[in-house]
């Protein structure tokens, strides 16, 4: 600004300067000029004047003064010169100013010097004789003023130049002072150039739009960073050199990282999480499970793109493990159901198959028959805990709760099981009070038969089986508790799974379905009750609900 | 041009990163091939080791090409340095495991294999190669640290194996072949425990610039 400011200044005086002398010294010069001619011209007329009544003498009498002066014959010899030396001059008929005063009377010529530094001005004037007197005179030339007195113009500039520098840091200073003074932020308040009104009404437009975008943007962000930081699935995006550009805390929960710095790879380096990521960067989709810390992931990486390049990609982490369980469960059931279903199936087929090819005799064709009735009541029993199991897993919407006394419950399935555990000795020692529970008599009934059966079943002959149920201050209590082989440690915590048995080749015996303690930690869970098991090998077992 | 510096030394990183994380692979799938005898595993392990040597060299040309055209000084050279040292350490972690797989084809139906604290020491000396190179990544000083005083861990392992080693040996003298081979086992345990010391005091003096050369173990 200031040296823009400065070169117009500077410019501006050096041209004011240049104009102003040119025209003074042209227009002086020319008025000294005239002056100077005219005086030449007058002494000529004075001199011819007196040449013409005293001749030669006249001349010669004359002193030398700052003119010359010249007398020509009219045949051109030089008469007189009070200059030169008039013999050795040579003949000037044919010079301009000669010529023209011997044809018309007058005549005037000037030239230069060769340095141009000197103007000779020739004035001649015919006599009556018809010779010549010529009067001439020197003067100095505009250029050579001008080569005289180049020091004051050096001079001058030199100041204009100072004035200039001085000016031009004023001058700016005072033109920028009121624009700095101008808040952007308000740029209509504030006492400032007139004609920056439209530029300052656009700019204060411009910033409420700006702030307008900013604070939608914001709104926005704020509304992705709710979303994303409520997602119980990790978000994570990053760019092509796997830095991390953005995460939720999803992501950093799911990864067990605390912090984010640089690479993606510092939050995880597993085989599966680098093929993912390094698939997703080679514009490739990728659909994968992962092993974390005991968890099941599902990462699922995606790669962005910019003008059909990959620039990054998106990887989404999914806590797969309870559905991955689920499944694990529900294909190890299917195939538990199908084998459970087939054994009673093959022997009945066998038994069958024996007696229509008319192997068996008569007499054990009773006994034969006695077999498959058995399987046929075994495989009964089972579809039927399959169908009580499914629909504890449908959520048994159906069933109605009511207030039901647990102990006459429990009376009526220990009366049930009497001559079960009669046949083995075994004996019950019950301690019921009544206790009203909110729940669904099938299912309570299911829940203490199979407990109760359970606890005949795997007890010792000639064995005991203690039941007790308590109020237990509005949380009643079942206990069962029998002094039977036990549970080993190792399988306590998998006897509740479906079909799951301690003693897998023993449980044809045994009888039963592998369902009964699935069936109670369901039935369990519909009440909101809780199950809670505890056994020592070979000694007891005691199992006990509390609602 | 600093610029592209900075990404030269991002990719540096998470190269170094996929490297560790091979190591971490490649032992953890050579044990298998001893533990679960487990023939795919010793497969995978000389597969993994071989994509570690191919590692080193691109990191190597890698760290070269910084060197060469952006002569960095301090941290960022310290960290160049350390990083040309890390990956031969991490690369004879590699070998050492593919070394580890190949033995593993003489153990089959090995009784004596369980016999011995064998597992535990694996467990051990994987932990550190794992925390060596979390040392690494998450720039931790602490951590490094923890992992030159969890060598003597694995160092106590060795010391308790060759002593049940002789044990059997002693027991009965067909036992001799199968203990020497893990006995092998073991000191490939209790070296790649070193490069992982090492590798930690790498990360050490990348963070302070300071190295010390006493109880140096390479």
């Amino acid at each position: 600004m200031t040296k823009r400011i400065f070169r117009s200044i500077f410019l501006v005086a050096l041209a004011v300067f240049i104009a102003g002398t040119a025209l003074i010294m042209g227009a002086l010069y020319s008025y000294f000029s005239g002056v100077y001619e005219e005086q030449i011209q007058e002494e000529a007329s004075y001199l011819s004047t007196a040449v013409e009544e005293m001749g030669l003498d006249y001349l010669e009498g004359l002193e030398s003064g700052s003119h010359r002066i010249t007398w020509v014959g009219s045949d051109g010899t030089v008469l007189f010169d009070n200059a030169a030396n008039e013999d050795a001059m040579e003949n000037h008929a044919d010079r301009e100013e000669i010529q023209e005063a011997m044809n018309g009377g007058t005549g005037e010529s000037e030239r230069y010097s060769s340095t141009l530094s000197q103007r000779s001005y020739y004035y001649a004037l015919a006599l009556s004789d018809g010779s010549v007197l010529r009067v001439s005179g020197e003067q100095y030339t505009v250029l050579s003023l001008v080569v005289s007195i180049w020091y004051y113009i050096l001079l001058v500039l030199v100041a204009a130049l100072a004035l200039s520098l001085f000016l031009a840091s004023r001058v700016s200073k005072a033109i920028i002072r009121p624009i700095n003074e101008i808040d952007l932020e308000h740029p209509e308040e504030g006492d400032t150039y007139e004609e920056l009104a439209p530029l300052l009404g656009r700019i204060a437009a411009q910033n409420r739009q700006i702030r307008a975008q900013i604070d939608e943007m914001k709104t926005k962000q704020q509304e992705f960073a709710t979303i994303t930081e409520n997602m119980n699935e990790g978000l994570l995006v990053i760019d092509q050199e796997t830095e991390v550009l953005s995460y939720n805390n999803a992501a950093l929960r799911l990864l067990g990282a605390s912090k984010v710095e640089g690479s993606v790879f510092s939050l995880n380096r597993s085989e599966q999480f680098r093929h993912a990521v390094d698939q997703a960067l080679h514009g490739q989709h990728s659909f994968d499970l992962m092993e974390l810390s005991d968890r099941t992931y599902q990462l699922i990486a995606n790669p962005v793109y910019e003008h059909g390049k990959v620039v990054g990609a998106v990887l989404l982490l999914l806590d797969v493990t309870e559905r991955e369980e689920r499944d694990k469960l529900r294909r190890e059931f299917t195939a538990n159901v199908s084998h459970e279903l087939k054994t009673p199936l093959t022997s009945i087929s066998g038994f069958a198959e024996l007696m229509k090819n008319g192997m068996v005799k008569s007499e054990d064709i009773a006994h034969f028959a006695g077999n498959i009735y058995n399987e046929a009541q075994r495989l009964i029993v089972l579809v039927g805990d399959i169908i009580r199991l499914s629909q504890l897993d449908e959520g048994t919407t159906g069933l109605e709760k009511s207030q039901i006394d647990l102990a006459e419950i429990t009376k009526a399935v220990v009366d049930r099981l009497h001559s079960a555990a009669e046949q083995r000795g075994i004996t019950f020692d019950l301690q019921l009070e009544s206790a009203m529970v909110q729940g669904n008599a099938q299912i309570l009934d299911e829940m203490v038969y199979n407990l109760c059966d359970n606890a005949i079943k795997y007890n010792r002959d000639q064995g005991k089986v203690r039941v007790s149920v308590s109020p237990n201050a509005g949380h009643p209590k079942l206990v069962v508790s029998d002094t039977g082989i036990g549970i080993p440690y190792a399988d306590q915590a998998r006897v509740f799974e479906r079909f799951y048995r301690v003693d897998k080749s023993h449980s044809k015996e045994i009888g039963g379905t592998g369902l009964g303690l699935s069936i109670v930690k369901h039935g369990a869970a519909y009440h909101d009750a809780k199950v809670e098991l505890e056994s020592v090998p070979g000694k007891s077992t005691t199992v006990q609900v509390l609602f | 041009m600093r610029n592209q510096f900075n990404t030269q030394l991002n990719t540096l990183h998470v190269e170094l990163i996929k490297m560790g994380a091979l190591c971490e692979e490649s032992i953890a799938a050579a044990m298998k091939s001893v533990l679960d005898e487990d023939e795919t595993m010793a497969e995978r392990a000389a597969a993994t080791e071989r994509e570690i040597d191919r590692k080193e060299r691109d990191i190597e040309a890698l760290c070269m090409k910084l060197l060469l055209q952006q002569q960095p000084v301090a941290r960022d050279l310290r960290a160049i340095s350390s990083a040309l040292r890390m990956i031969s350490d991490m690369e004879r972690i590699g070998d050492q495991a593919a070394d580890i797989a190949e033995i593993s084809k003489f153990l089959k139906d090995c009784p004596l294999t369980g016999r011995v604290h064998l597992k535990d020491m694996a467990v051990a000396a994987v932990q550190m190669v794992t925390d060596s190179v979390d040392a690494f990544v998450k720039n931790d000083l602490s951590l490094a640290q923890a992992v030159k005083a969890h060598d003597d861990v694995v160092d106590d392992y060795f010391k308790q194996i060759k002593d049940e080693l002789t044990a059997l040996i002693v027991e009965d003298s067909h036992n001799g072949e199968s203990c020497i081979d893990l006995m092998m086992i073991a000191k490939y345990l209790e070296r790649i425990g070193d490069h992982a010391v090492n590798i930690a005091e790498w990360v050490e003096y990348s963070i302070t610039g300071v190295r010390k050369l006493e109880d140096d173990p390479s």
